[in-house]
């Protein structure tokens, strides 16, 4: 039977990183083996008791003792009041929920394409190419309104260090890129061909990444889209997660493009405005 | 299955009310009915109508408003119902096939399982059809079926004879001990045949109905037509309340003196402007066109269909009664058929 009564999770600290958004560390009291087995692109549900709960994805999974990070931005009335939280206040944690990104780190190149806060769903794959004693050859383009609204800047300047790393702006400063990472997906192709897509960002963005990719020759099923839902109960219940036929919260976040595409009920490409939010 | 006779439904019922909390559609006296708790002591007549009440029998296992947990300022409390022994009757196939529908979608619901398992259900088949009920041509009645019921009364064709009534489970089985109840005749299925021909014969071949089904499944209507339906829909959530599958919630958060809180959730509905909003303010399904759509995908979509091996419309009609734009089933049926 599913229990959706919270467990206790500590605040640690927070720190700013990005205009509007916030680095959370968080500990789970007496975490889990399912917690401990959370995989890069999951999610979890954060309740701030009397004011209400929200999903995030974790940016950095819950270690043995059962700490992780996780980005915030302020949207509304609950991440608000999260952003007022000192540290040590007892928050609710339930999870992880969902399926998280394939992992397939081999000789293939693959791409990551981001869009602002989009990055942060992303994390956990990039730091894991990162990491490998041989850097995987994974790329990555991350888009973002302007320097200020880029998000994970402690991470993305060690991934900087071992990975190719393309930023670009909508609105650029000087020396800076300037426009959606759809211009830059030329460069990447060049360098060579990736095997796989993922993908997280407003879904105009996705979608037109995703289409670009099919453009230069990528299948539909070697692109994966992180989508973005309301979710409250994170169990396939109550409804609001809809996407055609599946809920968002079970079945996604992360879904193949062709399955996307499918469960939209269209087989085309879908014909877009060109992305220009992030978020 | 084994079937009885019984001289008086009365008996029955006066018989289980002594075991458990009962609860029968009485009229209100200004030409509504609603569920009312019936003593074993009660001298009514058992004089059900063939009219549906408003409500069917979601809120007694999916609650309207339901308390989640609870937190005192350091811990958590899970809160589950309290519950006593109940029992449903006199429903009708309709509304115990949307049961069934909700026991398969609720099945890992603690809240909902806690007061299902507490619950004998007594169906009743109709001998006519309710007034735009259209469940012979989706499967779900007029006769109520086995699976779907712990005891079922089958009405006599004429005032005054014996009813029938069948054990359909073990359960149902077990709470006639202590009734001495006769055998039936062994004429009892070809009456239910009868019944069946004649409600399948009032409600008609419903073309547009299986037409309108067949339309949505090939994705052969367009978008104007769903908007055109949109404009008419007032987000009121009538008809996701008196739907008897209908389950969509939504979470309540409060706080409370000292630090406390708790969490409640809530009957919502898909056709609420706001019911995919983000935070950022994307709206996945922004348009009235689009909820009206997904609502009626979600009732007759093939991937439902084959999830829950039926509909999630059993055919009662009650949007169509309820609905203050006139795109209750038949009215979205129509229009989808002949845009």
């Amino acid at each position: 039977m599913i229990d959706s009564t919270p467990r206790r999770l500590h605040l640690l600290e927070q720190y700013e990183d990005g205009e509007d958004s916030r680095h959370f560390s968080l500990r789970i009291e007496q975490p889990a083996a399912s917690d401990l087995a959370a995989k890069a692109g999951q999610f979890f549900m954060l309740t701030l008791p009397g004011v209400g709960e929200a999903p995030f994805t974790y940016v950095s999974l819950p270690d043995a003792q059962g700490c992780f990070t996780a980005l915030v931005r302020r949207a509304g009335r609950l991440t608000q009041a999260l952003f007022d939280q000192p540290a040590g206040s007892v928050l609710g944690y339930r999870g992880p929920f969902g399926h998280g990104w394939p992992l397939f780190f081999n000789a293939q190149p693959l791409l990551v394409v981001a869009g602002g806060c989009g990055l942060a769903p992303l994390a956990g794959v990039i730091e894991q190419a990162s990491r490998q004693a041989m850097p995987a050859r994974l790329s990555v383009i991350y888009g973002a309104r302007h320097s200020g609204a880029q998000v994970l800047g402690r991470e993305r300047a060690r991934w900087q260090q071992t990975l190719p790393f393309i930023e670009t702006f909508d609105q650029a400063a000087p020396g800076q890129r300037q426009g959606t990472p759809l211009l830059h997906l030329d460069e990447v192709f060049a360098a060579g061909p990736p095997a796989a897509l993922l993908c997280c960002g407003p879904e105009p963005l996705m979608r037109a990444s995703a289409e670009a990719c099919l453009q230069r020759g990528l299948r539909a099923d070697r692109i994966w889209l992180s989508l973005e839902r309301r979710m409250h109960c994170a169990d396939g219940l109550c409804g609001h997660c809809y996407l055609g036929s599946s809920y968002v919260c079970q079945d996604g976040p992360t879904y193949r493009y062709d399955r996307y595409l499918q469960l939209l009920g269209r087989s085309s490409p879908i014909s877009q405005a060109p992305p220009a939010l992030f978020c | 299955m084994h079937a009885y006779s019984l001289d008086r439904p009365e008996r029955l019922r006066a018989h289980l009310a002594a075991q458990r909390r009962l609860y029968e559609v009485r009229p209100d006296c200004q030409g509504g009915q609603h569920w009312q708790t019936v003593s074993s002591q009660d001298r009514h007549a058992f004089e059900p109508s063939s009219e549906l009440p408003p409500f069917s029998a979601k809120s007694f296992f999916f609650g309207e408003r339901e308390l989640l947990f609870r937190f005192d300022g350091g811990q958590f409390y899970s809160a589950l119902p309290q519950v006593v022994p109940q029992v449903l009757f006199g429903l009708h196939a309709c509304d115990l096939q949307a049961v069934a529908y909700q026991d398969q979608f609720f099945a890992q619901d603690a809240h909902y399982q806690a007061r299902r398992q507490a619950t004998l259900l007594v169906g009743l088949d109709c001998l006519h059809s309710c007034n735009g009920g259209f469940c012979s041509v989706l499967g779900s009645g007029p006769a109520v079926q086995a699976q779907t019921a712990d005891l079922i009364l089958l009405p006599p064709a004429e005032a005054g004879a014996d009813w029938g009534l069948l054990a359909a489970s073990a359960a149902g089985q077990q709470a006639l001990h202590g009734l001495d109840l006769a055998s039936a005749h062994a004429d009892w299925p070809a009456q239910r045949q009868a019944n069946e021909a004649r409600v399948r014969a009032e409600q008609g071949s419903q073309e547009d109905i299986i037409e309108g089904i067949a339309r949505l499944n090939l994705q052969a209507i367009d978008d104007s037509t769903w908007e055109a339906l949109g404009l008419r829909c007032l987000g009121c959530s009538g008809c996701t309340s008196v739907c008897p599958t209908c389950s969509c919630f939504a979470p309540l958060d409060r706080a409370e003196g000292q630090g406390g809180a708790l969490r409640e959730r809530v009957w919502d509905s898909c056709l609420y402007q706001g019911f995919q909003q983000e935070a950022s303010g994307h709206n996945p399904s922004a348009t009235a066109g689009q909820r009206v759509q997904r609502f009626w995908t979600h009732k007759f979509g093939e991937d439902f269909r084959q999830r829950f091996d039926s509909y999630g419309c059993v055919g009662c009609g009650r949007c169509d009664r309820v609905c203050p734009g006139s795109i209750g089933v038949h009215g979205v049926m129509h229009k989808v058929v002949q845009p």
